[in-house]
């Protein structure tokens, strides 16, 4: 009961000292203002960015591996996969007639090709040769039209299923079912648009929405199938089972390549972790100069926190006297001049964190979906609020030491 | 007993030099005494008053207030023994400027952890008990000095404290002023408490019913004022 009286007195008194002293209070707590944007910009952009980034690779799927020739992210040498052959179409059939425990298993191929409708031509777009079993190992489904089915493959027909983008850049207000592009020389018949699938273009990584789907046979009819790499793409039977998964399709695999014991893979498995953990390397980085710029502008606002406070203490040591002498005790003088400090820097703080709502607007509207989410503003608070207490120790504790006699006496 | 004081002395370190403020005093003081202590500028009158007021620390002699023993106390118990049993009155009023007339006095208490319900019906009634009812909201810079002293009385007298003790109450006042500063104390005094006054005007000390006079730090003469009965 007692403390709280007094700290309701030290909730006043800080009060009237901030109040007192605006434009003083106010240049000291730059720095913190400075360190609680930089904070609340960073993690809200990390934020951003990572809801993004997880958004552009979710088509991807958290329960399917990609077997292929070489990783999709690696450190180092380039050359250590250099000598691996590739994978063929054979090694995709084989899999999955032997990997039972496979929900679904696709093979697919690659080319890049300009596409053309009337007059207009996108240039280099990635052209995926796949099987009717695309959809059921990946996200996506069809907007419109349908998917490309056993017959199509199987008779190499020349139809092929486009991306979002490719819709609007090709067809805009057209209704594309029917209609026949050309890819390379060759002409096909869309019949099917894709959903809105995303893209990690914003990361250098593939634009989902940028793509156009054939029947795999056709595609080595028309753009060559000798020397062509594959990748396999397997559905695990559940997220939960990717782990044990994986082991058995690189022993299928192995026994398929034909590896000895001695031997190291010769094939890559990649997977949305993959992708997860190198994203979160790179964000890890940016956090930590965030956090570097947020500590260094907190340090210089702490600094001169203290400053003022312990000018404030100068200037009320007759104050602090009188206190004593009517009984103040230490701790509530240290109390008063600690709830004094970590005001200015809540109040720092929360301009801080007004500024760093405008610079998420302003993020908002041209870089990427962004907002402040609650446990980033309660950080921030309680950050301030401990700057404020550090730096407020120093000088709260020697004006608690005061001789009252002392204090009383000095003008 | 009030209070017990043999043979206290007070060094102040100057350096190489110490000054002995006081040289071996010893005073008793009963329940609603009204003491004036006296003697030239220097002569230990506010030391041996910060003293008593557990303001400061004496260097050797005993010191007991209500028969405890100050001398065996830390800061905090201190400060709880200035904020519970004694009431300071200063020369220079010493209030808290920022703040208003009700908050300086109603400020021991919460020291002292009362409820704000219980702060506000004392503090009213200290402040009554001044004359400044119509002044409660005023800050000190905006009331005369003998307002700012009544001020601080009514704060000195809130907690309702054993002794109440004023150094040098009237010095900074005129002396219509400082005849009402002491009518206010001497009502105070006719109320039960127990006052000790510092002064060096022989018609303020003529206030006390007895009359301490100090020299170099040691007590020349300690007598009841006899006029003052007579009157
Ligand atoms: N803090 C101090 N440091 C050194 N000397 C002091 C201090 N306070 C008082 N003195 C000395 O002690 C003596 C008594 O002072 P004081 O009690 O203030 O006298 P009075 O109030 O009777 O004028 C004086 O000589 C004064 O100079
Ligand atoms: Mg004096």
């Amino acid at each position: 009961m007692k403390s709280l009286h007094e700290i309701k007195e030290s909730f006043s008194i800080a009060y009237g000292a901030v109040k007192a002293n605006k434009v003083r209070g106010m240049l000291t707590t730059l720095g913190i203002i400075i360190g609680i944007v930089a904070v609340v910009t960073t993690m809200t952009a990390a934020n951003g960015l990572g809801n993004r980034f997880k958004e552009s690779i979710s088509v991807i799927g958290s329960d399917v591996l990609y077997v292929s020739r070489t990783p999709w992210v690696f450190s180092g040498n380039f050359f250590q996969f250099r000598n691996r052959n590739q994978l063929t179409l054979r090694d995709g059939e084989k899999l999955e007639r032997q990997l039972h425990e496979a929900k679904a298993v696709n093979t697919r191929t690659f080319s890049n090709q300009n596409l053309k409708y009337r007059s207009t031509v996108l240039e280099n777009v990635t052209i995926i040769g796949t099987t009717e079993n695309h959809v059921l190992v990946s996200a996506g489904a069809p907007q419109y039209g349908r998917f490309i089915i056993d017959n199509d493959v199987q008779y190499k027909k020349q139809v092929c299923v486009i991306g979002w983008e490719i819709k609007d850049r090709l067809f805009k207000d057209v209704d594309p079912i029917n209609k026949k592009i050309k890819i390379g020389r060759y002409h096909f018949r869309v019949v099917g648009v894709m959903e809105k699938l995303g893209s990690a273009g914003f990361f250098g990584g593939p634009n989902f929405d940028r793509q156009v789907m054939v029947p795999i046979s056709t595609l080595m009819k028309c753009f060559g199938g000798r020397n062509r790499n594959f990748d396999i793409v397997v559905k695990a039977p559940s997220t939960e089972a990717l782990y044990d998964f994986e082991y058995s399709v690189i022993g299928e695999m192995r026994k398929i390549r034909k590896l000895a014991p001695t031997e190291e893979n010769d094939f890559s498995i990649n997977k949305m972790d993959t992708l997860m953990a190198a994203y979160n390397n790179v964000m890890g980085v940016v956090i930590l100069i965030g956090l570097v710029i947020t500590s260094i502008s907190l340090f210089v606002g702490g600094i001169g926190v203290m400053n003022i406070m312990f000018v404030s203490v100068t200037e009320r040591t007759r104050e602090i006297g009188i206190r004593k002498a009517i009984g103040a005790k230490k701790r509530s003088i240290l109390i008063q001049f600690l709830f004094e400090s970590s005001s200015i820097c809540l109040i720092g703080g929360l301009i801080g964190l007004i500024m760093a709502y405008g610079v998420t607007q302003i993020i908002n509207a041209f870089l990427l979906p962004a907002s402040i989410s609650p446990g980033i503003v309660i950080i921030a608070i309680v950050i301030s609020v401990m700057v404020g207490v550090v730096s407020g120790i120093i000088p709260a504790y020697r004006a608690s030491k005061l001789n009252p006699i002392e204090a009383l006496r000095y003008e | 007993m009030q209070l017990e004081i043999k043979e206290i002395t007070k060094n102040y370190k100057m350096g190489t030099e110490i000054v002995a403020a006081l040289r071996g005093i010893s005073v008793n003081l009963l329940k609603n005494e009204y003491l004036a202590i006296m003697g030239p500028s220097g002569s230990g009158k506010s030391t041996l008053m910060n003293i008593i007021g557990c303001l400061d620390t004496h260097s050797a002699g005993s010191y007991l207030l209500e028969g405890a023993d100050v001398s065996k106390m830390n800061d905090d118990q201190l400060a709880e023994i200035r904020n519970q049993k004694i009431g300071f009155v200063f020369q220079t009023f010493n209030l808290i400027p920022r703040a208003d007339v009700f908050h300086n006095v109603e400020l021991p208490m919460v020291y002292s952890g009362i409820s704000s319900s219980m702060r506000k019906k004392l503090a009213e009634e200290a402040i009554e008990k001044v004359g400044l009812t119509d002044r409660m909201k005023h800050k000190p810079s905006e009331l005369s000095g003998g307002q700012r002293q009544r001020v601080a009385i009514a704060r000195a007298l809130v907690n309702n404290p054993s002794i109440i003790l004023a150094d040098e109450p009237t010095g900074n006042l005129d002396s219509s002023t400082g005849a009402e500063i002491m009518s206010v104390l001497d009502q105070l005094h006719q109320a039960g408490n127990t006052i000790i006054l510092v002064t060096h005007e022989n018609d303020i000390a003529a206030h006390a019913n007895r009359v301490i006079k100090l020299k170099d730090g040691l007590v020349e003469t300690d007598e009841l004022n006899h006029k003052h009965f007579a009157a």
